[in-house]
C-alpha cells in the first residue's frame, strides 16, 4: 500500500513541474466557467432554462391548488400552463386555447415536458384517505426521472403527507371528547407522525434557497458542467500517462522492481483520481468566488463528484488498453471529452434538448453526474436525490474497471 | 549452489522468448540460454545489435515472461518468486528510465521507495549513491538538463539504491562521451572490487568485455556461441594474429588476395571489404569533404558511390613476420598501402572467427 501511495505522490509531483497544468487545472476552465454562466444568467436571477408543463386541474379543489402552489415553489424552472403564460406567451401556446390533444402534440413535439392532469375528485379522495392519482404524461423514460417529475413526485408526497395528517386529525375527533383539547392534539400528532413513520422516504424538499432569496444562477450550471469537463479531461488523462511511461521506460523500470503491478496502477489511477478531485475543487471555488448558489447538500454533492471521478478515471484505464501512442491517446482524449461533455449536458442543461438526445446522451457518464448535481443545485434535494445517479456512475466504473483489468497488459 | 569454490548467484536454464509481430511474423530473439553467474564475477554479454541481450536482462528481471526455460537468483525463480528474486537485484536498463523534470535527487527517492526504502535509510541510501555517482553537486537539477552522461549515472545510480548483491546494466556506455564512458567502466569496477557485487554487463564493444569482464558470453542471434573466460575464448581461434591494410579508395585485385594466400607462409586468410561512401540525402550530386578512417587522417573530396576505406583483412599465425612480404606483394600489383595494423587475437576475432562477421555491424 506504501508503494501505492508513492507512485500517486510522484505521478502528482510530476503533474505539478508541468507549468502549464495552471493553464489546464485553473485558468482554461475558470474563463469558460465563467462565460458560460454569464451567457446563462450570469450572477443575478435564475439561470435555469424554463420547463413548460400543461396542466388540467380538473378537481379545481383546495388540494389541487396547493399542490400546483407547491410545485411551483419546488421548481422555480417550472411553468405551468396555461395558467402561468402571462404577456410574453411563456406557454407558446400562440393564443390557442389548450386541449388534451393540443397538449398531447405539445409533448410530443417537445415545446412541454409533459402534462398533468388532476382529476376531479383528487382533493377529496385523498383528504379521505382513498387511493388518489393524478396523470402525468410525458415521454420520459422511467428510471430516468425529469427534474419536473421529480418536483411532481415530491410535491405529491408532501401534499399527501398533509392529507393524510388532516384525515387523521378527523378520524380522532370522532373518538375523543373534543374538551379534551391538549390530548386531542396530541393523539392527532402521535398518529400523524406513526404515519408519517410508515411512508416511504420522502425526497426532502429544501426551501431553505427561496427563503435565504439564493436562487441557482447562471454559475449554478457552468461550475458543475464545464468543471465536470475539465475534471474528465484531467482523469482520462491516465491513458496519455502510461504511455509516455512506457515511453521512458519508467514502466518498466518499475516492474523490475520489487513493487506488484497493482500497486503501480493502482497509484497511478488514484493520483488521476486525485487530480480530478482537485479541479472539482478549483471549479467550485471559482463558484463561491462569484457567489454562485450550489444547493444545501455538499455531501451529496461530494458523492457525486467522488463517483464521477471514479467513473472517469475507469473510463481512462480502459483506453489505455486500447491506444498505442502519444498521438493516439491525445486524439482520443480529445474526442471522448468533446463528444461526452455535450452529450452529457455540460455545456447546456439536458432539460432543453429532444427527448432522444437526453436517452442517448446518458451513455456518457457526465450525464448522470449532472443529473445529480442539478437535483441538488436546482431542485433542492439531498443526499438521497443523488443515490440513483451515483450508483449508476458506481456501476459503470466497476464494469469499465473490470473489462479494463482484464485487458490490461503489463509486458 | 557449488561449483568448484564458486557460489552460483543466477541460474539460466533453457530459456527463450519468442515475439510475435503485427504482421503475424514471429521474432526468436532469445533461442534457449543457458548459462551461470558466479557470485562476485562481472560476467559480460557481447554481442552486434539485435543479438537479443536486452531481451535476456528483461527475462532475468521479471519484465518479460519467458517463452520458455526458468531462471533462478539466489534460489528464487523470476517466474513464480519473481518478488524475492526482485529484491536481490538492481537493473540498469539500457534507455535512460528517469522522470525527466524532476531532479536528480527526487528520481532517487522515488525509486527507493519503490525497493521499499524509508526515512532515514533512504536519504542515507540517497546521499551515498549521489556521491558514488559523483553528481551531489547537481542533485537539486532537473534530469533533462542533464548531459548524455550525468543522466547515464543516475540511471545506474537507481540500480544501486538498495545495494543489490546482483546488477544488471544493459549497454551502459551507449551514446556517451568517451570521458564519461570512462567514467561509468570504472564505475563497474568500483562495484566489483570495493562492493563485491556481482555485475551482469551486456555490451556490444569487445573492449569493454575484455577489459571488465571476469567471463564472457557471446551472444549471436539469441543464442551463447561462446562462453568463458576471456583467455579461453581467444584460445579458441588460434591466437591468430589480424593484419589490417588500408587501401583507401583503391581497387584490389583478387589476383592479390590470392598471391597473400598462396606466397606467404602462415597466412590462413586474406579478404577484402569496403564501404561505399553515402552521402546525405538530398546531396546526392554534391562532392563532399570527408576525412578518412585510418591512415593520415587527410581530408579528400569523394563522391557518391565511391568506394572508401577500403581493408584488407589477412589472418597470420605469426603477422609481424609475414608483413614484409605482404607488403612487397601489394607493392609488386600496384597497390597503394596507406597504412597496416596489426592485431592481437581479441575478442573481436573471436567473434569473427565464430560468425564470419564483425561485431560492429
Ligand atoms: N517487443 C518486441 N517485439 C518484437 N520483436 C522484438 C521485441 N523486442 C525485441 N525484438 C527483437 O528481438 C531481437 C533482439 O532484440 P534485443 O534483445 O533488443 O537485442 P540487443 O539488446 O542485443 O540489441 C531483435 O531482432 C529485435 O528486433
Ligand atoms: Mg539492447
Amino acid at each position: 500500500m506504501d508503494k501505492l501511495w508513492s507512485v500517486a505522490a510522484n505521478d502528482i509531483r510530476v503533474t505539478f513541474k508541468d507549468r502549464t497544468i495552471w493553464l489546464q487545472l485553473v485558468i482554461i476552465p475558470v474563463v469558460i466557467m465563467f462565460f458560460i454562466g454569464l451567457a446563462n444568467g450570469g450572477f443575478g436571477g435564475n439561470g435555469v432554462v424554463k420547463i413548460r408543463l400543461d396542466v388540467f386541474d380538473q378537481d379545481n379543489s383546495a388540494l389541487s391548488g396547493q399542490l400546483l402552489a407547491d410545485l411551483r415553489a419546488a421548481n422555480g424552472a417550472l411553468i405551468l400552463c396555461p395558467m402561468d403564460g402571462g404577456e410574453d406567451n411563456a406557454c407558446r401556446l400562440n393564443g390557442a386555447t389548450l386541449t388534451e390533444e393540443l397538449a398531447a402534440e405539445r409533448v410530443k413535439n417537445g415545446t412541454t415536458q409533459a402534462t398533468i392532469i388532476i382529476p376531479g375528485g383528487f382533493g377529496e379522495a385523498a383528504l379521505a384517505g382513498q387511493p388518489a392519482s393524478l396523470i402525468y404524461r410525458s415521454q420520459e423514460t422511467p428510471g430516468q426521472a425529469s427534474a419536473a417529475l421529480g418536483a411532481l413526485q415530491a410535491v405529491v408526497q408532501r401534499v399527501g403527507g398533509a392529507a393524510v395528517a388532516a384525515q387523521v386529525a378527523v378520524q380522532t375527533t370522532g373518538s375523543l371528547a373534543v374538551e379534551d383539547e391538549d390530548g386531542f392534539k396530541q393523539a392527532v400528532y402521535n398518529a400523524a407522525s406513526a404515519l408519517w413513520n410508515s411512508l416511504p422516504p420522502t425526497v426532502s424538499f429544501s426551501e431553505s434557497a427561496a427563503k435565504e432569496g439564493r436562487r441557482p444562477s447562471g454559475f449554478s450550471q457552468s461550475v458543475p458542467g464545464i468543471g465536470t469537463m475539465y475534471v474528465m479531461a484531467a482523469t482520462v488523462v491516465v491513458m496519455f500517462v502510461f504511455i509516455q511511461e512506457r515511453k521512458q521506460w519508467t514502466f518498466q523500470r518499475i516492474l523490475t522492481m520489487p513493487v506488484a503491478p497493482w500497486q503501480f496502477v493502482g497509484g497511478k489511477l488514484l493520483a488521476r483520481f486525485v487530480n480530478g478531485m482537485i479541479q472539482y475543487g478549483v471549479a467550485f471555488a471559482f463558484g463561491f468566488i462569484v457567489g454562485a448558489y450550489f444547493g444545501d447538500s455538499p455531501l451529496a454533492l461530494v458523492m457525486v463528484m467522488v463517483a464521477f471521478a471514479l467513473c472517469s478515471t475507469a473510463l481512462g484505464l480502459l483506453f489505455a488498453t486500447l491506444v498505442k501512442t502519444e498521438q493516439q491517446a491525445g486524439s482520443v482524449i480529445n474526442l471522448v471529452v468533446l463528444i461526452a461533455a455535450p452529450l452529457g449536458g455540460a455545456w447546456w442543461p439536458l432539460e432543453i434538448v429532444p427527448e432522444w438526445m437526453r436517452t442517448v446522451g446518458h451513455i456518457s457518464p457526465i450525464a448522470w453526474a449532472m443529473d445529480a448535481f442539478r437535483s441538488v443545485i436546482f431542485y433542492g434535494g439531498g443526499v438521497e436525490s443523488v443515490v440513483t445517479p451515483v450508483l449508476v456512475l458506481l456501476g459503470m466504473t466497476a464494469v469499465l474497471f473490470i473489462i479494463a483489468v482484464s485487458r490490461f497488459k503489463y509486458e | 549452489m557449488q561449483n568448484g569454490h564458486k557460489q552460483v548467484l543466477v541460474e539460466v536454464r533453457g530459456l527463450k522468448k519468442t515475439f510475435k509481430r503485427k504482421d503475424g511474423t514471429v521474432v526468436e530473439a532469445v533461442k534457449g540460454i543457458d548459462l551461470d553467474i558466479y557470485r562476485g564475477e562481472v560476467f559480460s554479454l557481447l554481442g552486434p545489435n539485435g543479438a537479443g541481450k536486452s531481451t535476456t536482462i528483461s527475462m532475468l528481471s521479471g519484465l518479460l515472461s519467458p517463452t520458455e526455460g526458468e531462471a533462478k537468483i539466489g534460489g528464487y525463480s523470476i517466474t513464480t518468486q519473481a518478488l524475492e528474486a526482485k529484491k536481490l537485484l538492481g537493473v540498469v536498463p539500457q534507455e535512460i528510465a528517469l522522470y525527466p523534470t524532476l531532479s536528480a535527487r527526487q528520481n532517487l527517492e522515488f525509486f527507493g521507495r519503490m525497493y521499499g526504502l524509508h526515512g532515514s535509510e533512504l536519504a542515507k541510501s540517497v546521499d551515498e549513491v549521489l556521491d558514488f555517482i559523483d553528481l551531489r553537486e547537481r542533485h537539486k537539477d532537473r534530469i533533462d538538463t542533464f548531459s548524455g552522461g550525468m543522466k547515464r549515472r543516475v540511471n545506474i545510480g537507481v540500480g544501486l539504491l538498495h545495494k543489490p548483491q546482483l546488477v544488471y546494466m544493459d549497454e551502459p556506455t551507449v551514446g556517451v562521451d568517451p570521458q564519461s564512458r570512462r567514467r561509468i567502466l570504472d564505475t563497474v569496477i568500483r562495484l566489483k572490487e570495493e562492493r563485491k557485487m556481482t555485475v551482469l554487463y551486456t555490451t556490444h564493444l569487445m573492449e569493454e568485455s575484455q577489459e571488465l569482464s571476469s567471463r564472457v558470453g557471446i551472444i549471436d542471434y539469441g543464442q551463447i556461441i561462446a562462453l568463458g573466460t576471456v583467455g579461453e575464448l581467444i584460445q579458441k581461434v588460434g591466437e591468430e594474429d589480424r593484419l589490417i591494410f588500408s587501401v583507401g579508395e583503391q581497387q584490389v585485385p583478387d589476383a592479390l588476395l590470392e598471391r597473400f594466400r598462396t606466397e606467404v607462409p602462415g597466412i590462413t586468410s586474406a579478404s577484402y571489404a569496403a564501404s561505399e561512401f553515402t552521402p546525405v540525402a538530398g546531396l546526392e550530386d554534391s562532392a563532399e569533404l570527408v576525412i578518412e578512417k585510418r591512415s593520415t587522417g587527410a581530408m579528400r573530396v569523394v563522391r557518391s558511390g565511391q568506394v572508401m576505406d577500403g581493408e584488407i583483412t589477412v589472418h597470420a599465425k605469426r603477422g609481424r613476420k609475414a608483413l614484409p612480404e605482404l607488403l612487397r606483394i601489394a607493392d609488386e600489383m600496384g597497390v597503394d598501402i596507406l597504412s597496416v595494423e596489426v592485431r592481437e587475437p581479441d575478442l573481436e576475432a573471436v567473434f569473427l572467427h565464430l560468425t564470419g562477421r564483425a561485431l560492429r555491424e
